[in-house]
């Protein structure tokens, strides 16, 4: 039995009177691809959000590692591990790569007056960083966001999490508006932080993408979990369309 | 090969541009007036152009953040009032009305920051209402007239912070040092420390930012905060070398501050400053002024001109923009 890393229990979140996650429970093991699937306003995002301490949640509990931990805000979550990579959002387009991965965490040289970012550091770890997440084209670390391409944002958002030993990663539609080859690119970013012993929650509106990267899905409505234990191996793109539209309650 | 790399690069920094418009404008004033290039004359036009110039270092990290402030105008009036009503009933030394006045201008930012991040209110908003207030308060306190400021002749502060001196007729003041001093704090602040990491990325997606755990709010306020001390210590370095401290003083001077922003290369909606750019702007607009006269337009007219270099400046950098974007 693989060891358990994060567990939900019984999260509910009200947004006035309506109900937007409705005693929500939902476990992530260590070194596990979770896909999380539902339809619009399944409840998803919203879940996410409160599993990144963007939102605080009416009741309900979030443990890491089997410790009650209050995720007040985004700072919360980080320093409990939990690195949520959204859509276009993570990254600042203006600031390199370098400038990018080490936001908020900028490593320093000097005292007192004169302390200031350690930029040849900063840029040395970065070079490494992206040959590690396995962007094959030789990119300078200097480079502004805003000249990457969807894909090698991506990347460079997921090196990232990789680095700050962020133990579980969420991805929020991270291959979205990419083309083939960038989607590709993309999941095996995933594999990759898989195999260096990362976790991921992966949220996709294109379940053949959540298929080929995932060790297990759950499948959310209406602001509930309907089920969670679909091994993708054992089942098929249109029997998951099935129980995400409600047509079937189960696999 | 290297050459051509090396001349791209340079193309591609957004200093260019304002480093040739001001190359092109020395070199037409002096080849129309010779006496440009006076010692004198330079002398003249640098005393000024570090006044404002220390307002326009400040909003330079504050519009990288994203933010803008109008209300730098009217607290360059109000501060030096306060300072010499403080000073001229005998309230308090000149010392300390001089701390109060700076304090009092760092409050003024505070208040401006805590609006436009706890109240999300745009600081367009915040900072013309602060504005109005400021300058109704110096008017209001003075009933309209310029307060005296001839009874500290000689103190230390005063010639600590304006007092100047001959390099042979060449005419400096301290406030030129000042400048200097407070360029190169504020170009190591945004370039190399986290600091200006941190004021970059707030102006360039707040919202990444914060998800990093970056304090958006409160580097936004630090900087209201250090762009009003700053327009305080400008308008009471001004007072003291013009010897007049009138509650009108520094009116539209926001706006001439942000238009050397601007055309320095920093982006107006946040995220890319530079504060080479911004000293650049400022020798742009005040060389203008000065120019403009020298060879004989009359001066009414040098609102056009500022009018088309800003319009001009702004073309050429979203034509640089496109250009580095589409990969060239």
């Amino acid at each position: 039995m693989a060891k358990e890393l994060i567990r939900m229990k019984n999260i509910k979140k009200y947004y006035g009177k309506v109900q937007a996650l409705n005693g929500v429970d939902l476990t992530v093991n260590e070194s596990e691809i979770v896909g999380l699937l539902g339809d619009n306003g399944a409840g998803k995002s919203t879940l996410i959000k409160v599993l990144s301490g963007a939102i605080p949640v009416t009741s309900g509990e979030i443990y890491v590692r089997g410790k009650e931990i209050k995720m007040n805000s985004t700072t919360d979550a980080i320093n409990a591990g939990i690195e949520t990579i959204y859509q276009d959002s993570a990254l600042v387009t203006e600031l390199s790569i370098a400038r990018n991965l080490f936001l908020g965490r900028e490593p320093e040289i000097g005292s007192g007056l004169f302390k200031r970012m350690d930029i040849e550091k900063m840029n040395e770890v970065a070079s490494e960083l992206l040959r590690e997440v396995g962007i094959s084209k030789n990119i300078p670390p200097s480079t502004p966001i805003a000249a990457l391409s969807g894909g090698e944002r991506q990347a460079v958002a997921i090196a990232r999490a990789m680095h700050f030993e962020s133990d579980l990663i969420i991805l929020d539609e991270p291959t979205n508006n990419l083309g083939v080859a960038e989607t590709r690119g993309v999941l095996n970013f995933v594999r990759g932080a898989r195999k260096s012993g990362h976790s991921c929650i992966f949220i996709a509106h294109n379940i053949h993408h959540v298929f080929q990267v995932v060790d297990r899905i759950i499948v959310m409505r209406r602001g509930s979990v309907v089920v969670d234990d679909i091994d993708p191996k054992n089942s098929t793109v249109e029997a998951v369309e099935r129980v995400i539209t409600g047509m079937d309650e189960t696999v | 090969m290297k050459n051509q790399s090396l001349f791209r690069r340079l193309l591609a920094r957004p200093e260019f541009g304002p480093l040739v418009l001001l190359l092109v404008e020395i070199i037409v004033f002096t080849a129309i007036n010779p006496r440009f290039l006076s010692p004198m004359n330079i002398s003249n036009t640098l005393t000024f152009t570090v006044e404002l110039g220390l307002i326009a270092l400040a909003m330079t990290l504050l519009m990288t953040a994203g933010e803008f402030d109008l209300s730098v105008g009217s607290v360059f009036g109000f501060t030096p009032v306060l300072m010499w009503t403080l000073f001229n009933a005998e309230v308090l030394p000149l010392e300390f009305a001089f701390i109060t006045a700076i304090f009092i201008g760092a409050m003024i930012g505070l208040v401006n920051g805590l609006f436009v991040t706890l109240l999300k209110i745009p600081s367009f908003l915040v900072t013309l209402g602060m504005l109005l207030v400021v300058r109704g308060t110096a008017l209001f306190m003075t009933s309209g007239f310029p307060q005296r400021t001839w009874g500290a002749k000689g103190n230390w502060l005063t010639e600590f912070l304006v007092g100047d001196f001959y390099i042979g007729s060449f005419r400096v003041y301290a406030s030129l040092f000042w400048f200097v001093f407070a360029a190169l704090v504020l170009w190591f602040i945004l370039n190399k420390s986290k600091a200006g990491n941190w004021i970059q990325a707030s102006g360039g997606n707040a919202n990444a930012a914060r998800a990093r755990g970056v304090n958006v709010n409160k580097t936004k306020i630090w900087l209201f905060m250090l762009c009003s001390s700053m327009a305080a210590l400008a308008g009471v370095i001004s007072s003291i070398r013009t010897s007049a401290a009138n509650p009108n003083s520094g009116t539209g001077y926001e706006l001439e501050v942000i238009a050397m922003v601007v055309i320095g290369g920093t982006v107006l909606t946040g995220g890319r400053g530079t504060i080479i750019g911004t000293v650049l702007g400022v020798l742009i607009l005040r060389i203008m002024r000065n120019g403009i006269v020298l060879v004989g337009v009359p001066g009414l007219a040098y609102s056009i001109f500022i009018g088309s270099i800003i319009l001009g400046m702004m073309a050429l950098h979203s034509w640089l923009e496109r250009r580095h974007n589409s990969g060239t």
